[in-house]
């Protein structure tokens, strides 16, 4: 029936109003002579409405006359007749096909490019090369072939390893792989110091020249193997302590002093913990309340309507949300949401032993808050310091030594590469 | 009439035993109904009547008569008509 219908529309059909003494015949002869009628309808009056094909209201005429009724048309639908009506209004007609093709030509146009996935390379240099191979802005979307310009891409740019093209309506995306090129070595002369203050307990020198001990104390700047190698004082041998030393005395070198420099360091951490403890904390129940604000008006939209607080205690949140400006025009209107969290007072108390562990876990995380990685931790002390009030208060300082390496380049002031 | 009623009879009785639908081999109307919005009658002979309270179509030996409110022909075919509206009665008088 549906399919029906839709051929009736595209044939065109027309809505008319038959009188007469007897429509029924009418109705019934037209379908007997293979006449599609609908939607018949009878109206107050007696008049009966019909919807007809088009093209069959001749056969009608021939139908109104045997059954002695007669119809007028009232109305016209259809295709042809929507078509009549563009034929006199060209100018509706040649704007809906002007749109048409604006949108289709102007969608078939590359309008953004976008790279992604370069790290070290310059975005500019990527979309020259896509431009050399025709990707370029306000290009047409079927002339460019993507698999061209990825190898056009590959071929100007040695720093990318892959490249990929894809065209997404009028938005084309370049996706990169960078290649990774090992950064060159650093030749810059450099001593290796201390980061902070420990005991050494090993040097290891891959270059330079050792400068301290083992069971030095050093403090942090102190250098730890010198990139300043001194020449070689040749020991004189004995029986020739008159000769005049070697002329050519070789000028100090500097290099970039390498090596591992492990010491034993110390982390302190401390912390006190009262046996009873009181204070405000969140009780989770919040309130929130929502407002327009207006230039200086401010219009409740949920929540507490007076401003009064919701809770005894409570601490707030507020987000302000304003409109996005454009070009210096600011919306004077802003939405603020404010959130309300209720506090309740709260009191702990603990056992000594209690109090103690916890200040021991505290002053231990304090601790170890300051230590590298790559520290291992060689010995603990955990001490609690009396102080009179114990029954109040558990202090306690955590020591903790480790060994780690301390070492850290120092480029050398006033010296270029060798 | 006699023989014709034992013609009918017979017809019904072949109709029966082959288990053939009535509509093909009776010429009775096929009726289908969706609730009491919607009427399709197949197999009709015709209107003899329509009004927006009424209609009366033509089937074998008879006619059927639907009563309603806002009644309307939605499809008119030669063999087939579609009712819409409300739908209160439909019944056979011969």
């Amino acid at each position: 029936m549906l399919l029906l219908r839709i051929m009736s529309c595209l044939q065109g059909y027309l809505v008319i109003h038959v009188t007469g003494d007897a429509p029924e015949r009418f109705v019934n002869m037209a379908a007997s002579r293979g006449i599609y009628l609908w939607d018949v309808e009878q109206l107050v009056n007696g008049t009966v409405i019909i919807k007809v094909r088009l093209k069959d209201v001749h056969a009608l005429r021939h139908v109104a006359r045997r059954t002695r009724c007669r119809f007028r048309i009232r109305q016209r639908s259809g295709l042809p007749f929507y078509a009549a009506v563009l034929r006199k209004r060209r100018a509706l007609t040649l704007g809906a096909f002007l749109f048409l093709i604006i949108l289709y030509s102007l969608s078939s146009v590359i309008w953004f490019i976008e790279v992604k996935g370069n790290e070290k390379l310059d975005s500019s240099y990527v979309l020259q090369a896509a431009a050399q191979a025709g990707l370029r802005r306000g290009a047409l979307k079927w002339n460019i072939n993507s698999g061209a310009v990825e190898e056009k891409i590959i071929e100007q740019l040695p720093l990318l390893s892959w490249s990929g093209v894809y065209i997404k309506g009028t938005r084309a995306t370049i996706e990169v792989a960078e290649r990774i090129v090992p950064d060159d070595e650093d030749r810059q002369p450099v001593h290796i110091v201390a980061k902070k203050t420990g005991v050494i307990k090993e040097v290891l020198v891959l270059n330079g020249s050792q400068a301290v001990q083992e069971g030095d104390t050093v403090s942090p700047g102190q250098v730890l193997i010198s990139g300043e190698i001194l020449p070689v004082v040749e020991e004189q041998p004995p029986g020739e302590e008159g000769k005049k030393p070697v002329e050519n005395v070789e000028p100090v070198r500097f290099v970039h002093a390498m090596g591992i420099a492990r010491a034993r360091v110390w982390y302190e951490g401390y912390s006190e913990v009262s046996l009873v403890e009181t204070g405000q904390r969140l009780t989770g129940r919040q309130k929130t309340r929502v407002s327009i604000k207006f230039k200086s008006k401010e219009i409740i939209l949920s929540g507490n309507q007076n401003q009064n607080e919701p809770f005894a205690a409570y601490e707030t949140k507020t987000f302000i949300n304003k409109a996005a400006e454009w070009r210096n025009i600011s919306l004077p209107v802003e939405l603020i949401t404010v959130k309300y969290f209720e506090l309740a007072d709260y009191r702990v108390e603990r056992s000594r032993a209690e109090a103690r562990r916890t200040a021991e876990e505290q002053a231990y995380a304090a601790a170890v808050e300051g230590m590298p990685a790559d520290a291992v931790i060689q010995e603990r002390w955990v001490e609690e310091v009396e102080t009179g009030d114990s029954d109040k208060l558990a202090r306690v300082k955590v020591v903790i030594e480790t060994v780690e390496d301390i070492g850290e380049e120092s480029h050398i002031n006033g010296v270029s590469g060798s | 009439m006699v023989l014709r009623d034992f013609r009918r009879k017979v017809k019904k009785q072949f109709a029966d035993f082959l288990e053939l639908p009535g509509d093909v081999m009776l010429d009775l109307p096929k009726i289908t109904m969706f609730g009491d919005i919607k009427l399709y009658i197949e197999n009709h002979r015709g209107i003899i009547e329509y009004s927006t309270s009424g209609v009366r179509v033509g089937v074998r030996d008879g006619e059927l008569v639907v009563t309603g409110e806002g009644l309307l022909l939605r499809n008119v075919l030669p063999d087939e008509i579609c009712v819409e509206g409300k739908i209160k009665t439909l019944s056979f008088s011969y």
